[in-house]
């Protein structure tokens, strides 16, 4: 386990590093604008001609201008689910896909390691590694309200973001390293991967933005990680937490399940 | 216990049947060939053995556990046919990285494979991708054998060697016979399993054609024997006793014999002979022999 660890931080710290930059820092940043710009003014200027329509559509995407509100947006915002998507998806696609093109998994599995264990340790190491960005994003979100003077979300509320988000970044790894299981080149695993996050964005997006189409949110997995209403409320919904723990356990063991079955390469 | 045992293993892939009802063992101190064209099934048997691909039918026993058991594989080296290495590693690292998967037995023969197999510090240090085809084999040469493991499993060892290499590690493998390992040894380069090998198998699509030892296999193989008269050939040659063909051209003629040849030379002794060629037989001629039978 710890040799597998060693070699996929060996591997991936550079990648890692710079998209917990990119999320921690948008974090931070979100903070300066948030102090440093009347939104809510610049917003009515700006959409002063804009249809009324339109203004209620984009007030309800975002949830409102209050400081609180935008914070939590920063949680679910098109940057830091790219960023944390891409870690999700890039990791599990390259667990079993990824070395199975690059023709190293033979050689791997050809050791004293059992399937199980090196799937374990792909599972915890992509684990460790969203849940040690989720908190940067946390660190990053304390400092910031810190460093410009903003009290707009406590910081049990920004852990309980960060833990929303770790666990839909956590489900698209599960949905990923399924795919994976079954794949042999990373790329395309990947693809499909981000395929599906992006539907699910797009569905809980245009379910927001039209109410006609409001009944897609419950169909989208975006749909389940809130971060405006965990600010309000203070607790993740536990309809959330079921449904993000059993889809990483369903799919977690269904790529195990097809891992150990599958003929190498 | 043999350490590696392997009865009735068959394996379809959709229509394919890559393998059928292979059985042969591999003992302590052995070094036993396993040949056959591309596509005969050596590296699915291998990949079996290590429990990369499951059986379709029959059993595999390694060290007595099923390949499914990590722990048949916790004495057992392997170098796969074609060796595909991390290429940001560096060779070092990758000798560590599989190192590491045996943290109970140290990597003592590392030393001594590199020098033998002609690995520089240069050659170790930088990163695989910049390595050349034979310096990356060496270095899956060296990951392999550096347990120096009860079993090893080479598929195709001497790809991209060259000569002086390849005689280093014929000599590495003889060492690891007389240390009582037991190595299968997989290759379609025949001249490398004879002069390593007591005993080999055969395999063509997918099932054994024989396992024998090379001295058998010789002398069941038919030998060519030429020969040039100071005159013209005697008549009757091709009635002798052991001349399975005879093809005569005015005062040359090519023999095949097969089994004892004396009966051959003892007809030749009667007639004025100018030239004699009578070379070892090769394996290469065993090989194109039951192929050439299983094909008729």
């Amino acid at each position: 386990m710890k040799n597998l660890w060693k070699r996929l931080l060996g591997r991936r710290w550079t990648f890692l590093a710079v998209s917990t930059a990119v999320f921690a820092g948008f974090e931070f940043l979100i903070c300066a604008v948030v102090a440093g710009i009347d939104l809510p003014a610049l917003f009515a200027e700006v959409s002063k001609n804009f249809p009324p329509a339109m203004k209620g559509l984009i007030e309800q995407y975002i949830g409102g201008f209050g400081s609180a509100d935008l914070l939590a947006f920063a949680w679910n915002h098109p940057v830091v689910l790219a960023a944390g998507g891409a870690v999700a998806i890039v990791l599990a696609s390259h667990a079993v896909a990824g070395e199975i093109e690059e023709g190293t998994l033979e050689l791997v599995l050809g050791q004293p390691v059992s399937r199980g264990r090196y799937f374990a340790a792909h599972a915890a190491f992509a684990a460790a590694t969203l849940a040690v960005m989720s908190l940067a994003g946390v660190g990053a979100m304390i400092l910031g309200q810190r460093v410009y003077h903003l009290r707009a979300v406590g910081a049990a509320s920004i852990v309980l973001m960060a833990a929303s988000f770790f666990l839909l970044q956590l489900t698209w790894f599960a949905v990923t390293l399924f795919l994976s299981a079954f794949g042999r080149t990373a790329g395309r695993v990947s693809f499909a991967g981000f395929l599906l996050a992006l539907l699910s964005y797009l569905a809980h997006t245009v379910g927001q933005l039209w109410p006609r189409a409001a009944f897609l949110v419950r169909y989208s997995v975006n749909g389940y990680h809130d971060p405006r209403s965990i600010a309000k409320s203070g607790g993740i919904p536990a309809g959330s937490l079921v449904l993000f723990f059993l889809l990483i356990a369903v799919f977690l063991g269904l790529a195990l399940w097809k891992f150990e079955r599958r003929d190498i390469p | 216990m043999a350490p590696l045992v392997i009865e009735g293993l068959s394996k379809r892939f959709g229509p394919i049947r890559a393998l059928d009802g292979v059985s042969f063992s591999v003992e302590a101190g052995e070094v036993f060939g396993y040949l056959g064209p591309n596509g005969a099934g050596k590296t699915t048997t291998l990949r079996i053995v290590l429990g990369l691909i499951h059986a379709g039918a029959g059993s595999v026993r390694v060290f007595g556990q099923d390949p499914k058991e990590v722990r048949s594989r916790l004495d057992v080296g392997y170098l796969p046919g074609e060796v595909r290495l991390y290429g940001d590693m560096s060779g070092e690292a990758i000798l560590d990285y599989f190192a590491g998967f045996r943290p109970g037995k140290p990597p003592r023969l590392r030393a001594t494979l590199v020098e033998a197999l002609g690995l520089v510090p240069s050659d170790l240090g930088r990163p695989v991708k910049f390595l050349s085809h034979g310096t990356r084999q060496k270095i899956g040469l060296v990951a392999a054998m550096q347990h120096d493991s009860a079993l090893l499993l080479l598929d195709e060892p001497t790809t991209g060697l060259d000569p002086l290499v390849q005689s280093a590690f014929r000599a590495l493998i003889r060492g690891f016979a007389s240390r009582g390992r037991a190595v299968l040894l997989s290759s379609h380069v025949l001249s490398e399993v004879e002069s390593v090998c007591a005993r080999v198998a055969i395999l063509r699509q997918g099932r054994i054609v024989t396992v024998d030892t090379i001295e058998d296999l010789r002398a069941r193989t038919l030998r060519r024997l030429e020969v040039r008269f100071k005159g013209a050939a005697p008549a009757g040659l091709d009635s002798v006793p052991g001349i399975a063909r005879a093809d005569i051209q005015g005062s040359t003629a090519r023999l095949w014999v097969r089994g004892d040849v004396n009966p051959v030379l003892r007809r030749l002794a009667q007639a004025d002979v100018e030239r004699f060629v009578f070379p070892e037989a090769e394996l290469e001629d065993i090989f194109l022999a039951f192929y050439a039978k299983g094909a008729a």
